[in-house]
């Protein structure tokens, strides 16, 4: 019996945590650039150079949920706020398998990608931001993050 | 043996169950940027002013000159700006005289002085300003009128614009 369960746990030990195989990066903020006072702005997710962007890895066929955090508005000057406003086709997610097709969806809902064929996904968010007609100049930002849940 | 066999096969089934359904989350996180800027404000000051040519023969209005065309541009600080032009290839009396004007040559500089300007050539594809930490510069314009041999004696007129968006 002592054998056993010797077997049984060195077999716990060695297997690989599946959590430890399901990885996340941010790889690109979402920049907006420069935006004129009373002059919205806004980023497509499938932007080339501005869209925020993320990749996900993990092994084929594992079922995870994203979630997006997202702000209502990035802080300035002074903590002077401007809004930002995410639509329903603000994000993407494409596989990195060849022949992989984007899909749009809204980044306010959770998502369950299938990592079938590809083993990684690319997932982009764009928006936009308003600034009042009185909107101090300056530099801003906020923080996105996008969780995984992984069952 | 059996007994502990059976044993060990319940707890193995009962802790693969566990990890089965087991929740992890992991997250990462980028940043939203912008950078709000001040509209821009441009307003017309002198008129490209030519005074009195003569029939036949070609006069030319430099950026230093005191008959130089100029415009304010009010920006935000630590930016840049492209400059675009619409400009006439001739001057009109109304009465359907031309006098050809081209050549256009252009300077900007954050003071108001055409010495120690930045020179560009004006066009409707624009020109980019360096980023800067000035909030005005001025923008000085000149060209050359050709008026023929037999030019019609008259006052001849064209309207110079000048667009202005940051890059």
């Amino acid at each position: 019996m002592r054998f056993q369960l010797l077997l049984l746990l060195a077999a716990l030990v060695a297997a690989p945590s599946a959590t430890a195989q399901v990885r996340i990066t941010g790889i690109r903020n979402l920049t907006f650039g420069p935006v004129i006072v009373g002059i919205p702005g806004s980023i497509a997710p499938s932007h080339p150079t501005k869209s925020g962007q993320f990749r996900i890895t993990a092994p084929l066929n594992s079922k995870v949920q994203i979630r997006f955090t997202l702000p209502d508005a990035l802080t300035g000057p002074s903590g002077a706020q401007l809004p930002i406003t995410f639509g329903s086709n603000d994000a993407m997610a494409v596989g990195t398998a060849p022949g992989s097709t984007p899909i749009t969806f809204n980044p306010k809902a959770t998502r369950n990608p299938q990592f079938q064929p590809s083993t990684a996904y690319d997932v982009f968010i764009g928006g936009t931001v308003t600034p009042a007609g009185n909107q101090q100049p300056g530099s801003y930002a906020a923080t996105i993050t996008l969780t995984i849940t992984n069952f | 043996m059996r007994t502990a066999t059976v044993l060990s096969a319940v707890l193995a089934a009962g802790l693969t169950v566990g990890a089965t359904t087991a929740e992890a989350q992991t997250s990462a996180s980028i940043q939203a940027t912008a950078t709000v800027l001040s509209a821009i404000t441009v307003t017309a000051g002198n008129n490209l002013q030519f005074g009195n040519v003569t029939p036949g023969v070609n006069k030319t209005v430099a950026i230093a000159d005191g008959g130089a065309g100029t415009f304010s541009v009010a920006k935000g600080a630590n930016t840049g700006v492209t400059l675009s032009f619409t400009l006439p290839t001739d001057l009109s009396t109304g009465g359907g005289d031309l006098l050809p004007i081209g050549s256009w040559t252009g300077g900007w500089n954050t003071a108001a002085t055409p010495a120690g300007a930045t020179l560009f050539t004006p066009s409707a594809g624009g020109s980019n300003t360096t980023v800067n930490a000035a909030t005005a510069l001025t923008v000085f314009v000149g060209a050359t009128v050709s008026p023929a041999a037999a030019q019609a004696a008259g006052a001849y007129s064209g309207n110079v614009t000048m667009s202005v968006v940051y890059f």
